[in-house]
């Protein structure tokens, strides 16, 4: 298949799994219990009127069918809704988070990936002793976010970045050794050791090139992790970004915000997974 | 070898804590109202909460629920990918796309913000065994699709592979081709995904829990327990705050070297 045809095709089924993830997200949604509870219904400086107002006017949007519906044809408008918590157009609200989160996954995937490239080198070259070295990376991954969150809290030492780049390194550090052992044991590589290259050497003219398609591949998933672990940082850190938003939006039931930051999500996974695809089918060719 | 060690200090663990649980003259939800957050005494080995509830009982009560509810989720979860898998596997091209399509829905989004989403819109007042069940109910509805994509690899090889034609030339009824051939074989694909599961099911409660989305109150769990951390009056007073915590890394450790040992 023609370059053009492979792009359109990946940008489409991301496209659909957007849609996908929307639907599911309204149907969860619609269906939880007290997802039509208004909080102006206990309020006593409504009058009966108004109400009666209230109630049907949620009466006229119970069906999940005509939510996605109503939902879709704003989209189409440039509209993400409106908020039903903080009462704002969404795309204000996520407009003002996403940068915030932007930088904070960046930061923390370049550390992550630092630390982990800077370890898994040196370890994955080793003969004994390996697993050893890679035991506190194999802590950390025992960790569960939150608790390291917490932990960094109680120490008053980092903050959400370091947090993220702890999860993102001890993620990829199994990956990069196991696939950095690979490339030590190839025999281009005894050949270059035979004829008395240098580490550094080894490591820059024959590892780094051989193993750059699947680095990019496991670059774009590092992105999936940290969306993953962006949640309760954000929350236990009191963050200000799109994982608290997310967060807060689902403890009341806010579905416009839910679904933008669902469509946004699968978008940014979607795009990661394609580029990440993409670069080893680059390769490959 | 490091396998058996592994499996036998699980097992301890999991003795101990039913010893504990046996022996104590506490249960999880008792509270010592005179022992409020108090340090370690001969009633209360490792101290109490901030409610006065015996810590030492409710780290064995969380161990066994964490490892008995991802253990269960980790079935179902298994089961519902076997299924979807070999369904996928099994099919026309088209039907097999559709699957793997649905599978990859659930995918695209991260698995905590959708673990969170799931369980934030289910009940969160319901009473503590039921917050339980639905909290590793949603584990197990959201935890196969990963799963599903494995077997489905796997299986999809089965299907064209040599025994498969010649069990079909031979005039085996598909029932006993999954008995005799199918069964067998997926066996070593689905055990890794097992255990996988396991250790991925407990922390995701933990955190689902340090949410505030996991395990209802009075019940413990890990998350619940990780809330601890947060009290400051608590940390001043005992060092045993850091128990749960400490006991969780050293079960995830066990059970993530069981999955390094079939990887390698």
């Amino acid at each position: 298949m023609h370059l053009p045809m492979i792009v359109l095709a990946r940008v489409g089924r991301t496209l659909l799994l957007m849609l996908f993830a929307a639907a599911g997200t309204i149907l969860l949604v619609r269906f939880a219990p007290g997802y039509f509870t208004d909080y102006r219904e206990m309020d006593t400086k409504y009058t009966q009127a108004a109400q009666a107002e209230i109630q049907a006017d949620a009466a006229q949007q119970q069906s999940a069918g005509q939510i996605a519906m109503r939902m879709v044809k704003s989209w189409l408008n440039g509209d993400l809704g409106q908020s039903r918590q903080y009462g704002v157009p969404v795309a204000e609200l996520i407009g003002a988070r996403l940068q915030v989160s932007a930088l904070l996954l960046v930061r923390g995937i370049l550390w992550g990936w630092l630390l982990a490239i800077c370890t898994a080198l040196p370890i994955s070259g080793m003969r004994k002793g390996g697993v050893l070295w890679g035991l506190p990376f194999t802590v950390l991954l025992a960790i569960p976010t939150a608790a390291m969150a917490t932990a960094c809290i109680l120490a008053e030492v980092g903050g959400p970045v370091l947090v993220l780049s702890l999860i993102v390194a001890a993620r990829e550090f199994k990956f990069l050794r196991n696939l950095l052992e690979g490339a030590w044991r190839s025999p281009h590589l005894l050949q270059g050791r035979a004829q008395g290259l240098s580490p550094r050497a080894l490591v820059t003219m024959h590892i780094l090139p051989n193993v750059a398609p699947q680095l990019r591949a496991l670059a774009t998933l590092s992105i999936v992790t940290a969306l993953g672990a962006l949640v309760p940082i954000e929350v236990i850190f009191t963050v200000p970004g799109v994982g608290q938003l997310a967060w807060s939006a689902v403890m009341n039931r806010d579905l416009p915000v839910l679904v933008a930051v669902s469509l946004l999500m699968t978008a940014v996974v979607g795009f990661a997974g394609m580029l990440s695809s993409r670069a080893v089918t680059l390769e490959e060719a | 070898m490091k396998k058996h060690i592994a499996a036998a200090v699980l097992l301890l663990l999991i003795l101990g804590a039913a010893l504990v649980l046996w022996l104590s003259p506490y249960n999880y939800a008792f509270q010592d109202r005179d022992a409020i957050m108090a340090p370690s005494t001969a009633q209360h080995w490792t101290g109490t909460d901030e409610l006065g509830r015996d810590r030492t009982v409710r780290v064995a009560a969380a161990l066994l629920i964490g490892l008995t509810g991802a253990t269960a989720a980790a079935v179902i979860t298994i089961m519902i990918a076997a299924s979807f898998g070999l369904l996928a596997a099994y099919s026309p091209p088209a039907v097999a796309a559709i699957l793997m399509f649905v599978s990859d829905g659930f995918l695209s989004l991260p698995w905590l913000f959708l673990l969170m989403m799931a369980r934030s819109l289910l009940p969160l007042t319901a009473s503590p065994l039921q917050t339980a069940v639905t909290t590793f109910l949603v584990l197990a509805a959201f935890g196969w699709p990963a799963c599903a994509r494995a077997i489905y690899r796997g299986a999809a090889q089965f299907r064209t592979a040599e025994w498969m034609i010649q069990g079909h030339a031979c005039g085996l009824k598909t029932r006993q081709l999954v008995r005799l051939h199918l069964v067998p074989h997926l066996r070593p694909l689905l055990l890794p995904q097992f255990l996988i599961c396991v250790p991925a099911f407990i922390v995701a409660e933990a955190n689902l829990g340090a949410l505030g989305l996991g395990v209802g109150e009075p019940m413990p769990s890990w998350g619940a327990m990780l809330l601890e951390l947060e009290n400051s009056a608590l940390l001043a007073r005992s060092q045993w705050v850091y128990l749960p915590i400490a006991l969780l890394v050293v079960v995830l450790l066990i059970l993530e070297s069981f999955t390094t040992e079939i990887e390698y």
